[in-house]
């Protein structure tokens, strides 16, 4: 059973990229785990033969949301004296925890209740073309607005990085 | 096949609820926004393991739009991120209180 090998793995791998992005005390480091993790859930998508998915992860997530991440980083270059004070970090990190906790234990069931055995995979589940299929029949209006919402992600990213004075219309 | 679905529902499980730990406990905003980050991520393994037990290509196409959602995130906050940086000289969430208060001046 090599797949149950590989699903620890990425597991743990997942698990241990996550943990560092909530505990570590500097940005670069987070951003280290956050790679870990972002590639995990890629390997969990190519697990669930969903090779397009994992192809688009790898792609977007890894290749360019993660390095954008990064070089804001050190862009910012945060020196030790300005990391924000959290005296009680652990604290605030057990509370969150317990807190959170049961509503991640109803979540986790809520989820297995409407789940049965995985079925035998079809010839081409998961591929560019069956994706792209899906994509261009029944969701073209979702698509479209991806679009019209990119768009407008970047012209308002282009004008919050501006410097001040430059939208400021009143003088 | 012998991989069942409960261990991806535990693992998406999981990634969520490290994600609002983060959100919830840390001050530093590049640690909020990775943290959400992690939320969509966890969203996205469920979408995958619903479409490949119930065999239909809708679940893996909402996952994609997703991944599009993620990277329009990303470059906005990012961006703002900068700009609070330029205006503050810190990544502390506290500090950034304009739409909170009322400024005096």
């Amino acid at each position: 059973m090599p797949e149950k090998i590989i699903l620890t793995l990425l597991g743990l791998f997942l698990v241990v990229g996550a943990l560092t992005v909530v505990i570590a005390r500097r940005p670069a480091t987070n951003a280290i785990g956050f790679l870990a993790v972002l590639l995990a859930v890629a390997g969990l998508f190519a697990l669930l033969n969903q090779s397009f998915l994992f192809l688009a992860q790898i792609l977007v997530s890894v290749g360019a949301v993660v390095v954008l991440t990064l070089i804001v980083i050190l862009t910012v270059n945060l020196k030790e004296e300005q990391f924000p004070k959290e005296r009680f970090k652990g604290v605030w990190i057990v509370g969150a925890s317990v807190l959170t906790a049961p509503f991640g234990w109803l979540l986790y069931k809520t989820l297995v209740s409407v789940a049965n055995a995985f079925p035998k995979t079809q010839k081409g589940f998961g591929s560019a073309e069956a994706v792209g299929k899906s994509l261009f029949t029944d969701w073209v209006l979702p698509f479209e607005i991806l679009s019209l919402l990119l768009l407008a992600a970047m012209v308002g990213a282009i004008i919050i990085g501006k410097k001040e004075q430059a939208y400021d219309i009143e003088s | 096949m012998t991989l069942n679905p409960e261990s991806f529902l535990a693992l998406a499980t999981l990634l969520f609820g490290i994600g609002a730990v983060g959100v919830m406990s840390r001050r530093n905003i590049f640690v909020v926004y990775m943290s959400i980050e992690l939320m969509l991520n966890a969203v996205n393994i469920v979408l995958a393991t619903f479409s490949r037990l119930h065999p239909d290509m809708g679940g893996s196409v909402i996952a994609l739009l997703i991944i599009g959602v993620i990277a329009a995130e990303a470059a906005l906050f990012l961006a703002m991120i900068v700009q609070l940086y330029r205006k503050k000289r810190t990544v502390d969430s506290d500090a950034f209180t304009d739409l909170a208060q009322r400024r005096l001046s």
